[in-house]
Formats: C-alpha cells, structure tokens, sequence
C-alpha cells in the first residue's frame, strides 16, 4: 500500500509538472500533421457545408488532419487582432475582408508567411487584378510579396427591387447607362411610392457610415471611380492627392452621396450603418435600389419568387461615358508567423485554389462569392448562363474591368479605409456643416498623416 | 558582501525572525508548508488573469506617442467629453432618483411590494435582450416609438439615434439609469432599513416630519453609504461598455463613443490593439483617485450605517 506524505505529494507534483513541460515539444512535434484553421463563417449554411466538405476531402487525400473554427465574421477579426498581437496563432486564418484590414498591416510588419509558392501554383490561371491583389509590401525586406492566397473575390453589382420600381410607374430597362444618372432614375420613385402609402421607403442605399468596416468605403470608391479618381493610390504605393483631377472627384463624390441624404433619399440610419445593416434594410424593402458587395443579399432570400425580384445589375458606365470599373474584393487565407504547422496549411491552400476544388467549392456556397479565374466563369455555365443574378454578378467581377482594393498598393489604405475616412468626410458635409470642398481637405490631411507613416520603397 | 549588510543594518535579525513568525501566525513545522502548498494554485490563478493581464495592458498601452496620437484625435476628444458626461449626469441622476424611490418603497402596503418587484425587473433581465429592443424602438423608420409618435400625431418622430449626437447620447443615458437605477434603489432601501425607528420617533417628537425628517435624519445617515454607492457606480460606469454600444453604436457618425467602446473600435475595427488599449488606460487618472477616495471611505472607523 503506497503511504503518501507531503513530501511524496510535492516531489510527485513536481515530477507531473516537470515531464508535462519536457514532453511538450514531443507533443507537438506528434501533432506536425494537424493545422489549426481559422474561418468566417459563412452568410449562408450551405457555405459552410462548402468548406466542411472540402475539409474532408483534403483528409482524406492526405492524411493531415484540418482542425477548423467557423467563427463569425465580426469575432473572428476581434480573434485574429488578439492573436497576432499576442503571437498565439493558428496555422491559417480566412477571412473575409481580410485585403483590406488584416494582411496590409500585418504584411508590412512582417507577421505573415510568404506564401508565393502556394499562389504560384495557379499564377497563369488567376485574373491579373487577383494576382495583383496577393502581393502586399514588407516593410523589413522592402519588397513585395504573395501573403494572400486567394480562393474567391466579389465585386458590388447593384441590387434593385423591380416590384417597387414598377408599382412606382417605371421600367428598369429605362434606367440611363451612366453613373449619375442611374442613380437620378431612382430619386422620384420615393415620392410615387409614399404616394401609394408607402410611409417609410426611401430611393437608395446610400451607405454613407461612419462604422464599416467595409460598405461605406466601398461605395464611396465607386463613386471616385465613376468621377475619374482611381489613381487616388496607385500601384507602386503612391497616392496623389495634389492631382487636381483626384481632388475634383472626390468633391464630386461627397457632394452626390451628401446631397442625396440631405435630400431625404437615403434613410437616415444609413450614418451609422454597419455591413449588415444596409443589408437588412434592403430586405424589409426600406429602399428601392443599393450598391452592395456581393449577392448576399439575394442569397439570403429563400422564398424562391421573392429573391427572383431583385434584379442584380452591373455598373454600367463612369460618368464621363466610358465603362465603369469595379473594385474587386479579394477573399483568402493567410498564414501568421509562428504558426507551427506552416507546410499543412500550405498544401491545404494548394489544394484548395485548385481550379475545380474552389469552383466546386464556391458554387456550393450558392456563387455568393466569385472564381478567382476567369477561365472558370467562362467554361462553367454555372455562371454565365444560369441564375441571372450570378450571371450579372459573374460578368462584372471576372469579365469586366476590374481594379484592386487600394490596401493592396499601400498599407496605410487600410488604415484610412478602418478609420472610416471618407464616411467621417461625408458626416462633416452632412452634420458639421463643412462644404465638401473643406470636408475633401480635411479628409485628405488624414489620409496623408497615415500614409506618412508607410513609407514605400521604389525599385 | 555589501548588500548583505546592508539588510542587517536595515534590518535586524530579531526583526526579520518576528515577520516571519507573524507569517507563520499559529502554524507549527510542516503545517506551514501545507498552508503554502494550498495557496500556490490560488496565488497562481490571481497572477494569471489578474496580474499578468494588467501588466500586460500596461505593457501595450505604454508608449507616450500612442496618447499624443489620442489626444490630436478629435474622436478622443469628442469621445472624453461623452464619458465625462455619461457618468456626470448618469451616474447622479440615477443615484438622485434612487435615493428617493428608496424612500418611496420603504412604505407599508402590499401593492408597494409589488410595485417594487415590477421596478427591480430591468435590472434582473439580461442587459443585451433588453439594450438591443431599445436600439429597435428608436429606430427612426420602423421603431415603435416613431410608430406612437405617427400614430397620434401625424408626424414623423425625430431620428433618436440617427442624426444629433445629444438625442443619441440622451438615449444611451437614460437606458443606463432604466437599467441601473433599480438596482441602487434596492441598496439604499437596504440602507434605510438599517436606520433604529427610534431615531425617527425621537425626532418626530422634536418636530421633525416630512422633508424635514429626511434632512435631519434620514440623508445624515445615508451620506456615507450613498457616496459609497456613487463612487462604486462611477467605477462601473466608467468600464461599461454595453450601454452606448448597444443602444447607439457610437453613432451618428462616431459622436456618442464613451471610453469603452472607443477601445474596442481603435483596438479591433481599426486593428491597433495598442491604440484601443492607451485609450481605456486613459481613464486611470479618474479611476485611481476613486478607488483611493473609495478605499478612504470603506474604513471601518468611518463606517456609519
């Protein structure tokens, strides 16, 4: 019979604690072929069904073992500031939006794997902007290099309930081609409908905000493209906010977005919006027409014949009557450093962004989000010839002209997107009385305090 | 060499055997080494989610440049004033009104008992239910009370958090007193239990009744204890975070921020975990000097009730 005293209690503890620390590494050196990844939960079950599936599959072909979380998009980026800022990482971290908040930064402060080797693998097949889109700039090496491996991209296509469009005494098919005008279609619809009883509907979704993380910016962008202000940020970092063209635009931009919720077109929350917000709004048919990123909107719809009345449109063309040019929004995974399981996640990747694995993949997932190949969309009927909203949607992001989100060019756009820069512009016009001309100025003292601190070396 | 005698100058042997013995109190040989084996998991756990995640927030807010950044941000600026009138006017008012429904409900009858279990409700149900049918209600085109507003007087209500930041930060104020308010209300009824019905028949022969009672009796005996309770509530209130982001988001346009919700934006929308943590340890030049007045007031000599 073993007699326990205190010294055998505190030598045995001291023996348990002791081994546990030294066998650690063999522990995990035993778990080298488990990679811990993190993921954003779909905006439709059948998403996540999409990458459970997939899960399996590279299982069961290799052998490794996925330990994955579907985290929500809002907590999984609270998870994943928490984790990099700690340094207790997982292996891979997928995330919606993160082009434009987490990879800059982090990018440039040399916490990601450069996972060249990984998007190389299909560099010939991806679209030029989505390979443009994987190369962020590392402030320590001073150059710049695949840390996005990219699986899936959307663009913005309009949205328009066509019932209220018609009951309002139009036709869409009468809706003019260029940026501005397509937006006036909109305006005397608000009044026609009241007219009919409709108390609180307003003409459009205008997400002029202040919260984000992602609609205001986005809409905002649109319109400095459709006035001419796309080299705001150009590709070797630079931004050119001296260039009269750029400043023009912008005032452009602020004084339709502000005019229009002065006017009382846009619902009055619409300041403090977050990205679902607007969303919910268009559902309970708040307004006729918006601009939002992806079709979450329709897919969310699961009454067939009511998701069959929103139109989904392209945007036509910029105000000076040339074709518009959409943002296209980058999804992908990275992988931090101090991940332990770096080759698992690797060929994971791999695997995933394999042609037909993410076609298959994105199409279960209801074509929410886009291929990152155009040679997808067009040898899959899925999305050139079947559900109309995917096909407009499609068409715009992988068949149109495209530019990448401007984080990519440099990282303080991140920071100016997270800052809500151009929704604090608009709110100025809007509550603080600025004219836009004082609002575009200020605005771009901000932009340039930010941008002051990333420096970008020219080779 | 030198540090040693130092130690034996500063400290004489039968001074260090006496501290040692005060450690020990009664313990007697391997009982001292069980009572240190048992506190070890205690002291553990206090160092781990006590200690370390205090050194470690001061740690990543501790750079100066970080307040000078705070400070040129307008946000902050807008954001302190918020703060200092969320808690100026919420916190006092709410502790006002408490003290004297406290009153209220220390009368006999059972309907005021049952009044008193209806009023208790808001603070018993959970707080984000309740925060986000708030947020709902004032919603300007579908909130039900813009819908009231409509259907009695034809009119559209204003946009309660939409448009002016003093409506959005008076909602998130009055929400916090709905909330809080019963639960201070219950304690200063406690307080006043506790004062002898003798006090109050001698004082009732002098002539006191009424207002006068409350003055002369009542207030002189609470004092303490309702200046404990607002310093405790200022304390909360400083480091509640449900309140405005749930009612007003911060919204419109980032006017109605306390704090605490400001934190968590810099920290985790902006991405600059140091950021969101230099603006939380702002608040410590307030916090310390309530803590210590609190410490200063919870002496027992002071003690009144």
């Amino acid at each position: 019979m073993t007699i326990f005293t205190r010294r055998s209690v505190l030598r045995s503890s001291l023996a348990v604690a002791a081994a546990g620390t030294l066998a650690r590494p063999f522990i995990a050196n035993a778990a080298a072929k488990t990679a811990t990844v993190w993921w954003t939960q779909g905006f439709v079950p059948e998403e996540d069904a999409a990458f459970k599936r997939i899960v399996d599959e590279y299982q069961k072909a290799s052998g490794n073992t996925i330990d994955f979380s579907l985290i929500p998009f809002a907590p999984l980026m609270q998870k994943i500031v928490s984790a990099i800022t700690s340094g207790d990482v997982p292996d891979l971290i997928s995330h919606d939006i993160n082009d434009q908040v987490v990879v800059p930064q982090n990018a440039w402060d040399d916490k990601i794997v450069d996972a060249s080797d990984v998007i190389d693998t299909q560099k010939a097949n991806y679209h030029p902007t989505v390979y443009l889109g994987t190369q962020y700039y590392n402030s320590v090496t001073k150059k710049r290099a695949g840390y996005l491996i990219p699986f899936k991209t959307a663009v913005l296509p309009f949205h328009v309930w066509t019932p209220l469009v018609e009951k309002a005494g139009f036709k869409l098919s009468d809706a003019p081609k260029t940026w501005d005008a397509f937006w006036d279609f909109f305006k005397p619809m608000q009044a026609k409908l009241r007219d009919t009883g409709m108390r609180n509907v307003y003409s459009m979704g205008l997400q002029c905000t202040t919260t984000g993380p992602a609609d205001g910016n986005n809409m905002f962008h649109h319109f400095l493209i459709a006035n001419g202000g796309n080299g705001i940020v150009t590709k070797d970092g630079k931004a050119h906010l001296d260039d009269p063209q750029i400043k023009e635009a912008v005032i452009k931009s602020l004084i339709y977005i502000t005019k229009a919720y002065k006017d009382g077109y846009v619902p009055s929350g619409a300041l403090s919006w977050n990205d679902a917000d607007d969303n919910n709004a268009f559902h309970s048919k708040l307004f006729v027409m918006d601009l939002d990123g992806t079709i979450s909107t329709e897919v969310a719809i699961k009454d067939k014949d009511e998701r069959s009345q929103v139109a989904t449109l392209g945007l036509g063309n910029k105000n000076d009557g040339t074709p518009m040019t959409a943002e296209l929004g980058i999804g992908g995974a990275f992988i931090p450093k101090g991940a332990k399981a770096i080759d698992v996640a690797k060929e994971f990747m791999t695997y995933l962004i394999k042609p037909e694995v993410s076609n298959g993949f994105l199409k279960e997932g209801l074509g929410r989000w886009l291929p990152t190949m155009p040679s997808i969309v067009k040898s899959d009927p899925f999305w050139t010839s079947g559900d109309p909203q995917v096909k407009a949607y499609a068409a715009e992001g992988m068949l149109s002209d495209t530019v990448a989100n401007y984080p990519v060019f440099n990282p303080g756009w991140a920071e100016v997107n997270a800052q809500q820069v151009w929704g604090a512009a608009e709110a100025d016009v809007i509550r603080n009385g600025m004219t836009p001309e004082q609002a575009t100025d200020a605005a771009f003292k901000k932009i340039e305090a930010i941008l002051g601190k990333y420096p970008i070396a020219q080779t | 060499m030198a540090s040693a005698s130092v130690i034996d100058v500063g400290r004489p042997a039968a001074r260090r055997r006496s501290f040692l013995s005060g450690l020990r109190g009664s313990l007697q040989g391997s009982e001292y080494a069980w009572a240190i084996a048992f506190c070890i998991p205690y002291v553990g756990v206090f160092i781990a989610f006590v200690c370390f995640p205090v050194v470690y927030g001061l740690w990543l807010g501790h750079s100066p440049s970080l307040y000078i950044e705070l400070l040129h941000d307008p946000i902050y600026q807008q954001t302190i004033v918020n703060t200092i009138l969320y808690l100026a006017i919420g916190v006092n008012v709410k502790m006002f009104l408490a003290l004297l429904l406290s009153g209220f409900f220390m009368r006999k009858g059972w309907w005021v008992k049952g009044l008193l279990m209806i009023y208790v409700l808001p603070w018993a149900v959970p707080a984000l239910p309740t925060f986000i049918s708030i947020h709902w209600m004032l919603n300007t085109e579908w909130g039900l009370v813009n819908n009231v507003i409509w259907d009695a007087f034809h009119v559209d209500g204003p946009g309660w958090l939409d448009t002016s930041r003093w409506l959005a930060l008076g909602s998130v104020i009055v929400t916090y007193i709905w909330k809080n308010m019963p639960f201070w209300t219950v304690i200063l009824l406690a307080g006043r239990m506790a004062i002898p019905q003798e006090l109050y028949e001698a004082a009732e022969v002098d002539g006191a009744t009424g207002i006068r009672r409350f003055i002369h009796v009542s207030f002189p005996l609470l004092a303490n204890l309702y200046l404990v309770c607002t310093l405790l509530s200022t304390i909360f209130t400083l480091g509640d975070f449900n309140t405005a982001y749930f009612i007003s988001g911060g919204g419109p346009a980032l006017s109605t921020h306390v704090l605490a919700t400001l934190g968590i934006r810099d920290a985790f929308e902006i991405a600059r975990p140091q950021l969101g943590v230099a603006a939380v340890l702002s608040a410590l030049p307030l916090m310390i000097p309530l803590v210590i007045t609190l410490m200063h007031k919870l002496r027992t000599s002071d003690v009144q009730l």
